[in-house]
């Protein structure tokens, strides 16, 4: 894109740099070649299909036989804004994603940064490895063990409490306390596996910085605050743009497995929404619909998040 | 050296992808060239039909084609612990030899996982690759496929070949066969199976505990709330160390079907047939009227602590409340009518016996008394169970419908049923077949192989005499008295359900799934709400369904009905 852009003047030169460049590594350019052939039948071929949210969908016609559907094609737009289903898991989605961003975000980092100043290396190595484990299990599994702990009357850590004397807590059961165990169980799956990236981002920091910074007398906080963060803080920003592309995006198992009747109020998201009157209730225009808002919208927010991050001086992502 | 050769790897990896892509291309050529030779197949076929009609109207000689036909059958994969093959058992043996033998058809079935089977039929629709002939319970559904255009109309076929089917019209009759008869277009996108057994919900109660607290088997409502209370009060005495394990009354997140008899007691008795229809839509009678009273009282019992707390956290299909069942925590329950007799060694009452003693068990009861003092239950009509559709894909109609015509005939029926004697039943002295657990190949995978006669649900033997002599004999290791008890409990005040048909209503296309969903919400939160909340939690959750699509369903339906059968408020 790039050459492109820049082909104007030296043209001929820049393709004759071009065609000797391709040449010689003309092996390295095939290697490229199967990710893209991946890229393009997975994900560019089946573009195709989002013209289903703008047509009548027939489960016995091709894609282009369709018929249009009305309203200019919007019909299913309009249907889904209407619809307080809908709306309502549009707002759980943004709630429980800025939630996650908010505590989510920065627990690895912190982890990351308290794990760095330990010095018994055996100990750390230990205590990553443990606090890795549960990204290996499935969001079921969780949740098994989550209403194991947590199920009101049954569960272990409110027979605790109720034995201490205390009333057992409505963690799975209430709305407000569902949305804590939600957020916070999701802190606890992740934060592990998300400190590697800032692990690995803290060993390339010149450790010389830190051995000048000692004989300027720094402490452990200053050096923290100093050398290390300001260290880490293009990968931060590459991460923190990612997460916010994804506001409108949710996991389909996390809250599928979580979610129960008592609770929809604030459990219920654009994703299993989706799975619900898309793929069982057999409505695919409307889902589809739904889907295509939510990857422009995430769009939108990935490119304004890349903008502001180079506004203020960072890298961006691209 | 290395690289020349890690590029030539690659290369060969790329050519043979791209020989993948550009033969998965000439696969599409194939098939379309497939389905051209099976259109000119269909072609040639027609013709010989044409020269064959000018002739006689069938093509069929002594009931056989003269040449081989095959057809593919759909059939429930239920995924059973130690169950057999069910596409190729002794069973599908059978079927598959009797119709070659007696219309020289090739029987082919294909597995569709019985949970799932919606999802499923709708993937196997949409590549073209269903069976000829599919089983569901959803109408919807089929009304769906109907709309977009992927389903057999089967009015011509019932018509035409009514001579060639007479033991599918003996057996389901004009009631099962015109139950979905579109009353203005005349189309028949689906055939009724006929339900050999409408009994629907019965109440249990533990046998042993009303003995320990010398109790009698509650007959009313305020009875039954006496008895829960009862249980409660004695916890120590009937569990012991595990009192607080205690739950008098238990339901699941699906309280609707759960309390379904609860719910019927607070219906109008004297209710009009069109105001029964007009807020029908819900199987569960959330939109009924008097549904608000008895889940009001479902609250107070939970707000008591006379319920499971934890029953909306644990979806369907989980297995934590039967557990508590059969560990004997559970004083009442309601369920299927025959729910702790099922399965045989794993039966609810056999666990019971096995974990608390001989006496221990769950005995039928028909405790909710209504207005007038009855014991109403609404049970399904012999229809409205299970739906056959032929999808358009299916280009042998005629041979499908000989299939139909072949699994409703009795004698098929009965052996599809019980098996050979000996194996899967003994016969009693007194003529009656008693069902006993088989083994191996013999084992069936549905119980009386429902899966296989996709006409007949429920036990149906040659003879209504000997069906009604065995039925308390069809549960292995159960006492028969048991059975013959909630038989009886069942039928009691049992008001069948009857077909209102108006065609189709367009506001409950696509929308069934949301609504339950809703539904389900609505009752849950409803009977956990806190007393004084109630009001407010029930007024809203019912606004709720009604905007997302309640209140459209009762409008059309009462808007047609008014068309169909004019100002009167009762069936003809």
């Amino acid at each position: 894109m790039k050459a492109k852009a820049t082909t104007t003047k030296p043209a001929v030169a820049k393709q004759k740099f071009t065609r000797a460049y391709l040449k010689r590594y003309w092996q390295l350019y095939l290697l490229l070649a199967l990710p893209l052939l991946y890229l393009l039948v997975f994900k560019y071929i089946p573009m195709v299909y989002i013209q289903i949210a703008f047509k009548k969908y027939s489960i016995v016609e091709s894609v282009w036989e369709m018929p249009w559907a009305k309203n200019h094609g919007f019909e299913y737009f309009i249907q889904a804004f209407k619809s307080n289903d809908f709306r309502r898991a549009l707002r759980n989605t943004i709630g429980l994603n800025l939630l996650d961003l908010v505590i989510g975000f920065p627990a690895p980092i912190i982890f990351a940064l308290i794990l760095n100043e330990l010095c018994f290396k055996r100990f750390k190595k230990v205590v990553q490895t443990i606090a890795y484990m549960p990204h290996f299990l499935s969001w079921v599994i969780i949740y098994s063990l989550a209403l194991q702990l947590f199920a009101p009357g049954e569960g272990l850590v409110n027979m605790l409490i109720e034995r201490l004397g205390g009333t057992s807590i409505p963690f799975l059961n209430d709305a407000a306390h569902w949305v804590g165990t939600y957020i916070g169980v999701g802190v606890w799956q992740n934060f592990g596996w998300g400190s590697i990236v800032y692990l690995a981002a803290i060993a390339g920091i010149n450790s010389e910085l830190y051995e000048a910074a000692s004989v300027d007398g720094a402490g452990r906080f200053r050096k923290m605050w100093h050398i290390t963060l300001p260290g880490i803080k293009p990968t931060i920003v590459v991460l923190l743009i990612m997460n916010l592309g994804n506001i409108l995006g949710s996991s389909f198992d996390r809250p599928f497995a979580f979610q129960n009747n008592l609770v929809m109020n604030v459990a219920d998201v654009i994703s299993t929404y989706v799975y619900r009157t898309g793929i069982k209730g057999l409505q695919f225009s409307l889902t589809t619909a739904v889907g295509l808002f939510q990857s422009v919208v995430g769009v939108f927010f990935l490119l304004t998040a890349n903008w502001l991050s180079r506004k203020l001086g960072e890298r961006g992502i691209w | 050296m290395k690289k020349r050769l890690i590029a030539i790897l690659l290369a060969g990896a790329m050519v043979m992808l791209s020989a993948c892509g550009s033969s998965s291309d000439s696969a599409d050529n194939g098939d379309s060239s497939t389905t051209t030779s099976d259109d000119s197949q269909e072609a040639s076929q027609d013709s010989s039909a044409d020269a064959e009609e000018s002739a006689p109207a069938s093509e069929l000689v002594d009931g056989k084609f003269a040449e081989t036909r095959h057809i593919t059958v759909e059939v429930y994969d239920r995924g059973n612990d130690g169950g057999s093959d069910p596409t190729n058992n002794m069973y599908t043996e059978y079927i598959k030899k009797g119709m070659l033998q007696d219309h020289n058809v090739e029987v082919e079935f294909v597995k569709v996982p019985r949970w799932t089977e919606v999802d499923e039929i709708n993937n196997l629709l949409a590549a073209g690759t269903a069976p000829d002939i599919c089983v569901t319970y959803s109408y919807p559904t089929i009304q769906t496929y109907a709309d977009m255009g992927g389903v057999l109309d089967l009015s011509g076929y019932v018509e035409d070949y009514k001579d060639d089917l007479p033991n599918l019209w003996n057996w389901l009759g004009e009631t099962n066969i015109y139950w979905d008869k579109d009353p203005v277009n005349g189309t028949i996108w689906a055939i009724e199976g006929k339900l050999a057994n409408s009994n629907r919900i019965n109440t249990f109660v533990r046998q042993d505990w009303l003995d320990a607290l010398g109790l009698q088997a509650p007959t009313t409502t305020e009875d039954f709330e006496a008895m829960l209370i009862a249980f409660q009060e004695n916890a120590d005495t009937l569990l012991g160390a595990d009192a607080d394990k205690l739950i008098p009354y238990s339901v699941s997140y699906d309280v609707g079907w759960r309390t379904a008899t609860l719910i019927e007691s607070f219906i109008d008795p004297d209710i009009s047939d069109k105001e029964y229809y007009v807020n029908g839509f819900d199987d569960r009678k959330l939109t009924q009227n008097g549904t608000k009273e008895a889940v009001r009282l479902l609250n107070k019992w939970y707000n008591a602590g006379l319920m499971w707390d934890n029953f909306a956290l644990y979806g369907s299909g989980d297995t934590t409340e039967d557990d508590m069942m059969k560990a004997g925590y559970v004083g009442a329950f309601t369920h299927n009518w025959d729910y702790p007799f099922r399965n045989g060694e794993d039966s609810i009452n056999a666990n019971l016996q096995r974990n608390i003693g001989e006496d221990a068990k769950f005995v039928a009861i028909d405790p909710f008394d209504d207005s007038k003092g009855t014991h109403t239950k609404y049970v399904s009509s012999t229809a409205g169970d299970r739906k056959i559709f032929f999808p358009t894909t299916n280009d042998e109609p005629l041979a499908s419908m000989l299939y139909l015509d072949w699994i409703s005939d009795p004698a098929h029926i009965e052996y599809l049923q019980i098996g050979d004697e000996g194996v899967t039943h003994n016969k009693l002295e007194s003529g009656a077949i008693q069902t006993v657990a088989a083994t191996g190949d013999a084992i069936m995978n549905s119980g009386m192989n429902i899966d296989y006669t996709i006409t007949c649900n429920g036990l149906h033997l040659s003879t209504d005499e000997l069906t009604e002599l065995s039925m308390a004999y069809s549960y292995a290791g159960i006492d028969p008295e048991l059975v013959q008890t909630a038989n009886d409990i069942a039928r009691t005040d049992a008001v069948p359900a009857k077909n209102v048909n108006v065609g189709a209503i367009d506001a409950e296309a696509n929308i069934g799934d949301t609504l339950s969903a809703k539904r389900d919400q609505a009752y849950d939160n409803a009977v956990i709400a806190a007393e004084s909340d109630f009001d407010s939690v029930w007024d809203s959750a019912i606004a709720d369904y009604m905007n997302a699509g309640g209140q459209a369903i009762m409008d059309e339906r009462a808007e047609k009905w008014t068309a169909i059968f004019g100002d009167t408020d009762m069936l003809p």
